[in-house]
């Protein structure tokens, strides 16, 4: 085995939320276009340590495995980023792994993101359909809408924008660039405008889209190239023109 | 007045589809999904969602549609069902972009529609090459819009163990374990709707989702509910070969004008672009000159391997064919398969507008399922429903393309209310059940895991299915020749007398991974038997199922649908007749008019 | 979460409020006093013209009260606010636009600082009656000096980025390339202030004045 080539992989581990975390060492073999998730599987199947010790598989998130479920983002080497897409040829080694640092760690690699999902809920990020039963067409929608609207909505989130942001932290509920993305996604569809003010004003509350300071870090680390901070500064616009109009008619 | 109570089990379209009709009828609905349903498998349907709402001028009919799905399926799929999701079809397209599906659109602000697989008509609605994502979203939307209104209440950590049957063989709720903290807790619900997608786990790598492992439907199994049709798997003729997964490279891509092709010499040296066209071997056209690259899937599968086993012409000697795209202006790929391109070029670090991509079939789809009745999506066990993949009904012997989205949801619109009817109509609800049905339910699965936990023994769960995978990869998919199968089997019997003796590396009670796995390979292996039995005794070809010893198609022996049972813990196998009321079988032949 | 939680807060306003006021009034004010006191370019005399003009305007408490300190004082305040609800991680993501982030708070923090004891020094000591002579004496101490080079690079770096965030932020350059095109337009501010208020300094600390062939031979 000698001549084989190692991957040296080192994983920051936490039986759960109470246990302290610790770091832990693996060797793998290498194999061509190797990415992170197989390395976890690599280490799934022989939870071994680089010093030969005993350990445990490492519990982790992952689905599709072609970036579009949106589970496995973690960081590697320190960056926020899917692990799927993470191919080892074109990572420096030691491969450094860590969960998330935004949000409630379950174990070892795994996260709880329901904050998305409930912020989501709080900008009504639905168009609001009276029934599933047959009631027609829907909107005409000219092509330049639709070319605008369809990268908004391959946001899977997965968190990597508030993960990167600096306004996201233990004192800030910042709801973050992919729900103000969403906001501007429904806004600009025919019948989403319907709830267009109450999206708006959801925007203005706690963690609102006040919060953002500008760094554009979401915009770079966002897997899907989604254009975030176009969304923010149109968002923006549209929040205090509907707080001043509505500060003028009272 | 009693108020009754569905659990949904599964959050992807057909699920969520399901949920909502049934919130919609008024009734509380639990969602159980292993992961967030935002991440169900779903996401990963790329090219598009079949209606025929003529919208090319071309002369489509919805009849046409049920034609081609059926021809398509080689006429194993009972026919009225599939009937009525055709006609169905079109409104479940102006539904979705109600929803504010990002269809792309023509320069009226129509929906426009590309051509599929297995159809001479544009019939495929499509979000760029997203659409399953996109659809999926949709879906997500609305229910979360039903669970702010508290209509919704979802368990999106929980992984579905067993149903509660009473005495009297009714389905009275299920026992779930939650993923976290690997509690085992029973629900009660007066129905259940089942829309647990895939099975792809079972060939090891596929182009399925980690989740997709057919666990669920094999616990079911084995709780009397039937399975159909197993031995009908989809191998997908493009995918990009990878260790961990083998990533879908859509139809659309074909489509849009994609050509498939080797060099004729076997020895060609020369980078693909520098290939003349008169020493390309575009296989499929030139086998099929009426559909060409958009044959259906089984026959573009076998082509692509008679091309690489047979014909020893596969791409630099290995098993691959070129898949090609360059031809077609920049712009109009990046504004219609930007997506999957983008996966093709993010995975291997080659750009498939400037180099044509190489693909090879992978396991894709599984047109069996569980044993649905031909009106309500009802399975054998009163109170139990099924939508979905996960379900048999729709797509016969082979999927067309772009026809599972529209069945996941037109089949999860059916189980919500029915089931929701069904849980109105009961005399005595679950909440009449004793607690000691749920109870024994819930001990007989608590004993299950703190025996994985506690037992000492010599294998990996993850080895045992690594060779699992192969086994079935190698003699459960294309081609199928009977003592290849029987060894198969007799194989994955040896693997369950190993999994025996697996031993977990993980014996923690919180986020135990290895424990939820360890626990769905049981149930795969016994599916793997399943389709293998199956796979063994139909000695014909038809669709997907492809016998060289039995080239051809047999109505006369084989005109009929597998139903396995489970007895006496065995598989047996019967057998039922197909509802061929409306279109006689003819044959399917794609290399001249039909 | 509750629907309650989307009601509007204080904290939207403040926030916009302290966006608005580091333009108006307090980047408005620092071009109106970095072309002030670039009339010492011209001539000591000038300069002391200029600053008695303003030393007598009417309602100069109520003006200087209103327009200057107090919204300074709320733009500096609230930004430190701000700032401690941030966390930098400029380290592990070094983009351009993190590092703006950053610097924006530490030129923020230097900004407020030096302003305070500019103000001490040259308002409140000199009785809001300084002249020519009593700023280029400070200049001569050298630490004086260079808190004055730091405070102008500082204040001007943080206007600049400022008007970039702000027409980000008030979604007046939304598109990649409007916003391209302000980071251009608040760099450009940005250097010209330096300049200007380098220039400025060296006036009084070298007795220079390049401009004083404007003035009428006599």
């Amino acid at each position: 085995m000698a001549e084989t080539k190692q991957v040296i992989v080192k994983v920051k581990r936490q039986a759960s939320p109470k246990d302290p975390a610790r770091w832990e060492e693996f060797s793998l073999q290498w194999r061509p276009s190797m990415n992170v998730i197989i390395c976890l599987r690599d280490i799934a199947e022989n939870p071994v340590t680089r010093d030969g010790k005993k350990t445990t598989p490492i519990s982790y998130d992952s689905n599709c495995l072609e970036e579009i479920c949106g589970s496995c983002a973690m960081l590697i080497n320190g960056k926020a980023r899917m692990a799927c897409s993470a191919l080892v040829d074109q990572l420096e080694q030691p491969i450094r792994i860590e969960p998330l640092s935004k949000f409630p760690l379950v174990r070892d690699l795994t996260v709880d993101r329901q904050f998305m999902f409930e912020s989501l809920k709080r900008v009504k990020a639905w168009i609001p359909i009276d029934g599933t039963y047959n009631l027609g067409e829907g909107p005409r929608i000219s092509p330049e809408i639709q070319e605008k609207g369809y990268p908004l909505s391959n946001c899977i989130s997965c968190g990597s924008c508030l993960e990167v942001c600096p306004q996201v932290n233990e004192h800030n509920q910042f709801v973050g660039a992919a729900i103000i993305s969403q906001v501007r996604l429904f806004n600009m569809h025919p019948t989403g405008a319907m709830n267009k003010s109450e999206r708006l004003k959801a925007l203005m509350g706690p963690g609102g889209i006040q919060e953002c300071a500008n760094a554009q870090n979401c915009v770079h680390a966002c897997p899907k190239n989604i254009p975030l901070t176009e969304s923010i500064a149109e968002v923006n616009r549209d929040v205090w023109k509907q707080a001043l109009l509505g500060w003028l008619t009272g | 007045m009693r108020q009754p109570k569905i659990i949904v089990v599964g959050g992807g379209l057909a699920g969520l589809m399901a949920t909502i009709r049934v919130a919609e009828a008024g009734v509380p609905v639990e969602l159980f999904s292993i992961v967030p349903v935002k991440r169900s498998h779903s996401v990963c349907a790329q090219g598009g969602i079949n209606a025929a709402k003529n919208q090319k001028g071309e002369g489509d009919t919805t009849d046409k549609h049920f034609d081609d799905t059926i021809y398509g399926g080689d006429f194993l799929a009972n026919q009225p069902l599939v009937k009525r999701m055709c006609e169905a079809a079109p409104g479940i397209i102006d539904l979705l972009d109600r929803m504010g599906v990002m269809f792309n659109r023509t320069p009226e602000g129509l929906l426009d529609y590309r051509r599929f697989g297995g159809t001479l008509y544009h019939r495929t609605a499509f979000a760029g090459a997203t659409t399953g994502q996109q659809l999926l979203y949709a879906l997500d939307e609305q229910v979360r819009r039903h669970e702010a209104e508290d209509k919704v209440k979802k368990f999106e950590s929980s992984t579905f163990l067993s149903a509660v049957i009473d005495e009297g063989r009714v389905c009275r709720g299920i026992c779930a374990m939650d993923l976290r903290s690997m509690e085992v807790k029973t629900y009660a619900a007066d129905a259940v709707i089942f829309a647990t997608g895939g099975i792809g786990a079972i060939f090891g790598r596929s182009t399925n989702s980690v989740v997709c492992t057919g666990s669920a439907q094999s616990a079911l199994f084995q709780q009397g509910v039937d399975y159909a049709n197993g031995e009908f798997i989809q191998v997908h003729p493009t995918a990009i070969p990878g260790e961990d997964k083998l990533r879908l490279m859509s139809e659309s891509a074909r489509g849009e004008g994609g050509r498939v092709w080797v060099p004729r010499n076997p020895a060609e040296k020369r980078p693909p672009r520098s290939i003349p066209e008169a020493e390309r071997f575009y296989f499929l056209e030139e086998w099929y000159p009426k559909y060409g690259n958009l044959v259906p899937r089984d026959i573009a599968t076998r082509a692509i391997h008679r091309i690489v086993y047979q014909e020893k012409l596969g791409v630099d000697g290995q098993a691959a064919v070129y898949l090609d795209v360059t031809h077609i202006p920049r712009e109009t790929l990046d504004r219609k398969l930007e997506g999957i391109l983008e996966i093709y070029e993010k995975f291997l670090g080659v750009d498939p507008r400037v180099e044509p991509m190489k693909v090879f079939p992978a396991m894709h789809y599984t047109m069996g399922g569980i044993w649905v009745n031909g009106e309500d999506q009802a399975t054998n066990v009163p109170g139990i429903y099924a939508a979905g993949e996960c379900e048999y009904q729709y797509h016969g012997a082979n999927r067309l393309g772009a026809n599972s989205l529209v069945s996941c949801i037109f089949g999860g619109g059916i189980a919500g209310p029915a089931a929701a009817q069904y849980a109105k109509n009961l005399e005595k609800g679950a909440e009449s059940i004793p607690s000691v049905v749920f109870d024994a339910e819930k001990k007989r699965q608590e004993e299950k895991n703190q025996k994985l936990i506690s037992q000492d023994g010599s294998e990996n769960p993850i080895t045992i299915w690594r060779e699992f995978g192969y086994i079935m990869t190698e003699h459960v998919t294309v081609t199928r020749i009977n003592k290849n199968l029987e060894m198969a089997e007799a194989k994955i019997r040896t693997l369950q007398e190993r999994y025996k003796k697996i031993n977990l590396s993980d014996r923690t009670k919180w986020s135990n991974q290895t424990l939820n796995f360890a626990r769905e390979l049981e149930n795969m292996l016994i599916l793997a038997r399943v389709i293998t039995l199956g796979a063994l005794a139909r000695n014909e070809s038809r669709g997907a199922h492809y016998k060289p010893d039995f080239p051809d198609r047999d109505d006369a022996n084989w005109l009929k649908t597998t139903r396995a049972k489970w007895v006496n813990n065995e598989i047996q196998l019967a057998y039922e007749p197909v509802d061929i009321s409306l279109i006689r079988p003819r044959a399917r032949r794609y290399d001249a008019a039909k | 979460m509750s629907f309650t939680a989307s009601q509007p807060d204080t904290s939207y306003l403040l926030r916009k409020l302290h966006s608005f006021t580091g333009i108006l009034p307090v980047g408005a004010f620092l071009a109106e006093h970095f072309w002030s006191n670039s009339s010492a370019l011209v001539s000591p005399q000038r300069y002391n013209d200029v600053s008695q003009e303003l030393q007598t305007i009417p309602f100069r408490l109520a003006v200087e009260w209103g327009a200057i300190f107090l919204p300074m004082l709320f733009h500096g305040g609230y930004g430190i606010w701000i700032w401690l609800r941030g966390k930098s991680n400029v380290s592990d993501y070094p983009w351009a636009g993190n590092w703006l982030y950053t610097l924006q708070r530490y030129t923020g923090l230097i900004a407020f600082a030096y302003i305070g004891w500019h103000l001490y020094t040259e308002r409140w000591l000199t009785h809001g009656r300084s002249t020519y002579a009593n700023v280029a004496e400070d200049m001569q101490n050298p630490w004086y000096l260079a808190f004055f080079v730091v405070g102008i690079l500082a204040s001007s770096f943080h206007l600049g980025a400022g008007i970039w965030n702000f027409l980000c932020k008030w979604g007046l350059a939304a598109t990649v390339k409007a916003q391209q095109a302000a980071g251009r337009f608040g760099a450009v501010v940005g250097v010209t202030f330096s300049l200007v208020g380098i220039l400025i300094v060296l006036s009084f600390r070298f007795d220079w004045h390049p401009f004083s062939a404007y003035l009428p031979n006599k």
